[in-house]
């Protein structure tokens, strides 16, 4: 049998490569100008210093990259999924120094942890004593959390590169693959137009709610935009060790619902309703799909916590458990309890729930991770196709439709896709639980903080710790990574170095 | 990881020695002890100490602090305190007055007064939303709040100056390729 012609990649791909990699580091260190500004504007000069380190090594690594390595020529479709990859790695290792500097982790690998789960919108963290961290070091977790959720390609598409051929490959091997106009780049500035829009709503109401409950302005202001950051990413960063826990607040809740809600919608979506078709959100196969999951998963958490009474009251019961639960299934990670509580008083039945919330996540093409409700639904509707077909007469033709954007018709490749990805999902989920076991922790718990890091969600009962085995801590780091590319450009990495030993 | 096997020893002894020194002062229950057995502790009068982090949030009578526990109570990183663990601690409803005892909320700049709380421990409080507390009646300022110094250490300064003067060389090489490219 004839093997495949495996190609070896050219010192012009390399170059290629290269060039655009230095152009998206060099986006990353002017992030790191937000740090920045807000360590001199709060007179932390240590901070300031480290952040002047961090932004003058990816500035200088970048600017090197694209002196050493310049080519006038533009991408192509085999170079975006290498790019996302290389990207991405230079912008967590270079994003770490910054963090490395603080003194508030154990080793490098907690800062490398701590700004994958940042890019990849996960929202777990190892980074110890935050409740005395600096406003810049702050600063900088919710500003790799917003970036990483709009996209950090993304961002330099709509900051950086002037139209190249080959740029939409960038944004879909970044999992955006929704294209709300026929320019890439000008889709990208929507979606960043619509995030600023949400930002700059949702920061006054939040700061505005938390002036109400007691905070002083400039905290309440801060907390308001970091809060924002944390939700309409999805992430689940919080200022405060305490999380969202710190508010004590249904009001501030209910904010952070609407908020971190919209950021698990697609941008799509987003678009599609600001175009003023507002009934797109109710036909939507994800938001039905949605709808359906967050409902059952309720009532069979709130079923076990009831049986194990640990809130006697319908509404306090009602209160916590949605919160987490839409928290987990918009793979956000807010939560309003204890980490700990989850395995102390929750129990293994509303665990479950919450891991299967996480396991299906939100939508497609936004800052959400986990199988996406767009394959939940894609997968049932094809359950329903075949029951179809086997009650139908021969002759019959079955077609099914679903609405996402638009109606389509259920093809036999949609539904190969769906399965395709979700198979890929659930088995890194088992391997993470493996992983969670053999390191020592019980099955559950292991498997709540695995699920947690691949699906990028963030809850955690306890075992994302300092001081975890660092197998593990670099197995949950791939994981958050895998899960945010949705495999593909991962993958590509991988066949890229094999291209290169064994291509031709 | 056999490796860092004596590091984590000495973390974990540390953690709990500092722990003790907290704990000790007031016979008090650790944070730890109340998560992990919120159900022992529900209803029960209970005597916390702790750092007060943050902020106080004054609502009408009641007012919410958050007390740590945890050993940065004691020094915080800023402070030059080894990284030993998460924070840790409860939220505590006082009444306003009481709260307005408090000199200093610890943060980056501050390590926080040091508290003494007496109150009932709710594992899920009905009145405040199902949320983990302690409604204190009692609150007694221990140690008061201490200013945190920070130093820009000379050879951060050194990296910086020689990280600047590599992005400047950097920026001018990528910048005489390109014109070179062009013409």
């Amino acid at each position: 049998m004839a093997r495949a012609l495996i190609l070896r990649p050219t010192a012009e791909d390399h170059r290629i490569i290269a060039t655009y990699t230095g152009r998206v580091v060099v986006g990353v260190g002017l992030l790191m100008l937000f740090p920045l500004a807000t360590a001199i504007a709060f007179a932390e000069w240590e901070t300031a210093v480290d952040f002047g380190i961090g932004m003058f090594a990816c500035m200088s690594f970048g600017f090197l990259l694209q002196a050493i390595f310049h080519t006038r020529n533009g991408l192509r479709r085999s170079h975006a999924f290498m790019i996302v990859s290389a990207s991405w790695i230079a912008a967590t290792l270079l994003g770490a120094i910054p963090l490395a500097l603080a003194g508030h982790y154990s080793s490098f690998l907690d800062c490398v942890f701590d700004v994958m789960s940042g890019y990849t919108t996960t929202g777990l963290y190892l980074l110890q004593d935050l409740d005395h961290v600096a406003n810049g070091l702050n600063m900088w977790r919710f500003v790799m959390t917003f970036a990483g959720g709009q996209g950090i390609i993304v961002m330099a598409l709509t900051f950086l590169f002037k139209g190249t051929p080959g740029t939409f490959q960038l944004s879909v091997g970044e999992g955006k693959e929704e294209r709300l106009l026929p320019n890439v780049i000008n889709t990208a500035r929507i979606i960043w137009m619509v995030s600023f829009v949400w930002m700059l709503v949702g920061t006054i109401a939040l700061a505005l709610i938390g002036l109400s409950l007691g905070q002083q302005p400039v905290r309440a202001a801060l907390h308001g935009l970091w809060v924002f950051m944390g939700s309409f990413s999805t992430g689940g960063f919080a200022p405060q060790s305490y999380n969202t826990f710190w508010y004590h607040s249904p009001v501030f809740e209910a904010a952070c619902i609407i908020i971190f809600f919209a950021g698990s919608l697609n941008f799509a979506l987003h678009w599609a309703v600001w175009t003023k078709d507002r009934r797109e959100i109710l036909r939507s196969i994800e938001t039905r799909s949605f709808a359906v999951t967050l409902t059952v998963l309720i009532a069979a958490a709130s079923f076990g916590l009831a049986k194990a009474n640990v809130y006697p009251e319908a509404v306090t019961l009602f209160r916590k458990v949605f919160y987490q639960l839409i928290s987990a299934h918009t793979t956000t990670g807010f939560g309003t309890i204890y980490s700990r509580s989850f395995v102390t008083q929750w129990g293994p039945a509303a665990m479950f729930a919450i891991i299967i919330a996480m396991v299906i996540g939100g939508s497609s093409a936004s800052t959400a991770g986990g199988i996406k409700g767009l394959r939940v639904g894609i997968i049932t509707k094809s359950f329903i196709q075949d029951i179809r077909r086997m009650v139908s007469p021969d002759s019959a033709v079955v077609k099914i439709k679903y609405h996402h954007i638009r109606d389509t018709i259920l093809t036999d490749e949609i539904v190969r896709g769906a399965f395709t990805i979700t198979v890929a999902f659930l088995t890194m989920h088992a391997i993470v639980t493996f992983v969670g076991v053999l390191s020592g922790y019980p099955l559950v718990e292991a498997m709540f903080d695995g699920v947690s890091a691949a699906s990028n969600t963030g809850l955690s009962c306890g075992v994302v710790a300092p001081g975890m085995p660092w197998g593990m801590e670099l197995v949950l780091t791939i994981a958050m990574w895998l899960g945010r590319m949705e495999f593909l450009s991962v993958f590509a990495l991988a066949g890229w170095a094999w291209s290169v030993v064994r291509g031709r | 990881m056999r490796r860092r096997a004596p590091l984590l020893a000495v973390l974990v002894l540390s953690m709990m020695l500092t722990h003790a020194a907290v704990a000790s002062a007031s016979s008090a229950v650790s944070s730890i002890e109340l998560v992990e057995h919120a159900e022992k502790w529900d209803g029960v009068t209970i005597t916390f100490t702790g750092e007060v982090i943050g902020e106080a949030m004054e609502r009408g009578d009641i007012t919410w602090l958050h007390v740590n526990d945890d050993p940065y109570a004691l020094r915080t990183i800023p402070e030059g305190a080894e990284p030993s663990g998460f924070n840790s601690g409860q939220a505590i409803i006082v009444p306003t007055e009481l709260a307005r005892l408090v000199t200093g909320f610890g943060d980056y700049d501050t390590r926080g007064d040091i508290v003494e709380v007496t109150g009932v421990f709710h594992a899920a409080d009905p009145e405040h939303g199902g949320d983990m507390t302690i409604e204190a009646s009692s609150l007694k300022l221990i140690e008061p709040a201490r200013p945190v110094e920070h130093n820009v250490p000379l050879g951060k300064l050194v990296w910086l100056a020689g990280l600047a003067s590599l992005t400047a060389a950097s920026y001018v090489a990528h910048r005489l390729r390109r014109s070179h490219h062009l013409a």
